[in-house]
């Protein structure tokens, strides 16, 4: 991770009001192709303000979003999935009743004739979706199987996997290994770190845990209070620092300690 | 530590139970609602072969004789066309309690627009003599075509229908709130409106329906006397009838002679064997009393002859007359109001030709043809049924629908324009129920108020039955078929059914839905959280 690298999103002094409520106080931090930046924080630090600006649902009140060196301004979800960033969400948004092919192409289906009425290409649909999963990690034998068979680790890896088959060159993961059981969390984490090692992705993972983080981050960025209160390359950073950091940057001590008190 | 360390890493998949080479077909949704398919017409084939009489040929009975399946494809393909419309708007999420007065709504729209024309009025308020409304007629077409009639239906229908749908998705209120409203709104405007345009000359309110109206599909163009209804054209003096059979094509006429004469013969046989089986009746009859008063001089006289069987003088055929075969030439003309047979008129008359005249099944007891083809909206059922299934299971639009009804979020999260395919959905049930209504108007030529009473509910069954689940996203056309068939036929299988109340078919479709209900949950829960 050589820092001559050009970052692929830089936010620059983002600030984000809700009337008389700031909620965003001139956040800043670049994320590069190939790397996974955590995004850490204790509850209401203002992760989630952060990726619905990012991801459009919310317009920024002011600083700049620059992606691959072009100003980008959303104010809605579309344009920012058109520009680039594409968000899981921690529903994924997947409908378990249909089929995996069916979801993978949810709103997007490669189909011929006219309009919505269009036939959809089934077979190109099973095996682009076959492909892209094996991609990042995960093979599917049955790409027309129910998603409500699928674990919920496979279920993360076909949301991520969609995301970037329609064009996400910023991957913003929201809690993706909250909720699942310890399996499925390690295969969650393999899934991005196969992400990662396609190179020109840049990944933006918002978590709680900071063991996950760890594991794959490359570079870390705290908010506290709806601003950045630390931020560093994972080298550089130790397990006390994170430790401190997550927490908002209040010197808690050692919890053994506090709760022995 | 003791734990076991297998030597083959087991997967997740190992613990899928292996597939058994018919779980293919046990697996799919629509085996239940097949099964009692089956169940049911197995009931209506055995218990409808008459008393006496042994077959293991189901179709042997009453039930599938041509006359029980023309009519029971009749009843089934009326509901069908609603059900369809009913399950694919359950399928994404809402459904819609206005279609049975939808129907009633659009076949007095029909029929009142093709008895009486149709016109813009303006209405005001006039104080001329007294405070009374008075109207401003902007145009009027009369003698409106059945195609004119359809469509001027079909804009007020669909209209109705986007205008629900609109208000649903646009203020979030409960489709079943809004539907029910529309319930009663289009049943009311319809019996108004049939009070209205019936209205006596004295201002009395006039009756709930509309009669007299001419046989529309069956009217023709007859050579030499231009349109008239086909029998009318039947009832034409002799001399007439002559006169246009002699413009008739000799190849034609032979044709016409030859069938004509086989059915003079077979209807001759028929009664000739009918006298027979009268006869030996007749003899059985005084056997019984023989046996019973103790005559055995006589029991053993009739016995003998009973044996011998009976011999009755053959019943000659009736001569073919030239008038017959005018008659059954204006019977071959095709209708020159296309649009009104598409929906009123038979289909398939060539195969119940065929039936009667070469394989001698679709023959009534006197001889006679039984039944001269299948209803129109059996063709108007299937067709849509094959449009929806291409739609739900092939296209874009198919699988937005299944992710509105499925997970409403996930499908606006990803760009599905989920109040497009509701208000369209909307309008797709008010659309079949039009379809339902022109059937019913162009077949028997009235309306009344209370046409489509109760479909709503029976095709929101027929839907469930066949697998559809009412929180949506899930439901196949097939399985809304067999759903439909199965309540179709329970009235007409239980109704043969010896030494039971008819009624009971009602009792077995409440606990067929309430059943096929639980089902359908237990699979979709199945899907959803499996593993």
């Amino acid at each position: 991770m050589s820092d001559s690298k050009k970052p692929l999103i830089e936010i620059k002094d983002l600030v984000k009001r809700f009337g008389n409520f700031t909620a965003l106080n001139g956040v800043s931090l670049d994320v590069y192709p190939g790397e996974v930046h955590a995004l850490l924080g204790d509850n209401g630090a203002g992760k989630s303000t952060l990726i619905k600006v990012l991801a459009g649902v919310h317009p920024a009140t002011s600083g700049s979003i620059i992606i691959d060196g072009k100003e980008g301004k959303f104010s809605t979800p579309r344009q920012a999935t058109d520009a680039g960033i594409g968000t899981v969400y921690q529903d994924l948004a997947l409908n378990a009743l249909t089929s995996v092919t069916r979801n993978f192409f949810l709103g997007r289906e490669i189909k011929k004739g006219p309009g919505a009425f269009g036939l959809m290409q089934m077979k190109e649909m099973n095996r682009i979706t076959i492909e892209e999963m094996a991609k990042i990690g995960i093979n599917i034998s049955n790409p027309e199987q129910p998603v409500g068979t699928m674990s919920g680790g496979q279920r993360q890896t076909l949301a991520i996997a969609r995301a970037i088959y329609f064009g996400a060159k910023i991957l913003i993961l929201d809690e993706p290994t909250s909720a699942l059981g310890q399996k499925q969390q390690m295969e969650v984490l393999k899934t991005i770190k196969d992400v990662q090692k396609l190179g020109h992705i840049a990944i933006i993972l918002i978590t709680h845990n900071e063991i996950h983080a760890r594991l794959i981050a490359d570079r870390y960025t705290f908010l506290s209070l709806g601003e950045v209160i630390g931020s560093g390359l994972a080298e550089e950073l130790g397990g006390d620092d994170i430790k401190r950091l997550m927490a908002g940057g209040a010197e808690i001590g050692d919890l053994r300690d506090e709760l022995g008190a | 530590m003791n734990s076991s360390n297998p030597t083959v890493q087991r997967k997740e998949s190992d613990r899928q139970g292996q597939k058994k080479w018919y779980s293919s077909f046990t697996s799919r949704p629509e085996i239940g609602p097949f099964g009692v398919m089956l169940l049911l017409f197995l009931l209506l084939g055995y218990f409808s072969i008459p008393e006496g009489e042994f077959s293991i040929n189901p179709f042997a009975g009453e039930g599938f004789n041509a006359l029980g399946i023309r009519n029971n494809f009749r009843v089934i393909a009326q509901l069908g066309i609603v059900a369809l419309g009913a399950g694919m708007l359950i399928i994404a999420g809402e459904f819609d309690l206005s279609v049975g007065s939808m129907i009633g709504f659009a076949g007095g729209c029909m029929a009142m627009i093709l008895k009486w024309g149709f016109a813009v009025v303006i209405p005001y308020i006039s104080f001329d003599g007294g405070f009374h409304f008075e109207g401003l007629k902007l145009f009027e077409i009369t003698d409106v075509s059945p195609l004119m009639a359809l469509l001027i239906t079909l804009c007020f229908t669909l209209s109705f229908g986007w205008f629900q749908g609109w208000l649903i998705v646009k203020s979030g209120i409960a489709s079943f709130i809004v539907t029910l409203g529309g319930l009663f709104f289009l049943r009311g405007i319809t019996e108004v409106s049939y009070r209205a345009f019936n209205r006596a000359p004295d201002q009395t309110a006039g009756s709930t329906t509309v009669t007299e109206l001419p046989d529309i599909k069956n009217i023709i163009i007859v050579p030499g006397h231009g349109e008239m209804e086909r029998d009318a054209a039947k009832l034409l003096p002799n001399d007439q009838l002559l006169e246009i059979l002699s413009k008739v094509p000799a190849n034609t006429v032979a044709k016409l002679t030859e069938q004509l004469t086989y059915i003079n013969e077979k209807v001759a046989n028929n009664k000739t064997a009918l006298a027979a089986k009268k006869m030996i009746e007749t003899l059985e009859k005084s056997l019984a009393g023989a046996k019973k008063s103790g005559n055995d001089s006589m029991v053993d006289i009739l016995t003998k002859k009973i044996e011998a069987g009976v011999e009755v003088p053959p019943v000659a055929a009736k001569a073919v007359t030239d008038i017959d075969i005018a008659k059954a030439y204006i019977d071959t003309i095709f209708t020159a109001r296309p649009v009104a047979n598409f929906f009123g008129g038979d289909i398939m008359e060539p195969v119940f030709d065929w039936l009667y005249f070469s394989v001698d099944w679709n023959v009534n007891m006197y001889g006679n043809m039984f039944a001269k083809g299948m209803y129109s909206c059996l063709m108007i059922w299937l067709l849509l049924a094959l449009v929806c299934y291409f739609v739900l299971s092939r296209t874009q639009a198919g699988n937005w629908i299944y992710s509105t009804g499925g997970n409403l979020s996930a499908a606006q999260a990803n760009g599905v324009p989920t109040n497009k395919v509701k208000i369209s959905l909307f309008m797709f049930t008010a659309f079949c129920a039009t379809m339902f209504a022109a059937c019913q108007v162009f077949e028997v030529n009235t309306a009344d108020t209370a046409k489509g009473n109760l479909k709503e509910l029976e095709a929101i069954a027929a839907a469930v039955i066949g697998g559809v689940v009412l929180t949506g996203g899930f439901g196949t056309i097939l399985g809304i078929i067999l759903g439909t068939i199965i309540f179709g036929i329970a009235k007409e299988a239980f109704f043969y059914i010896p030494g039971i109340d008819g009624s009971f078919y009602r009792v077995f479709l409440g606990a067929v839905l309430v059943t096929a209900a639980l089902t359908n949950e237990n699979i979709r829960k199945r899907i959803i959280g499996s593993l």
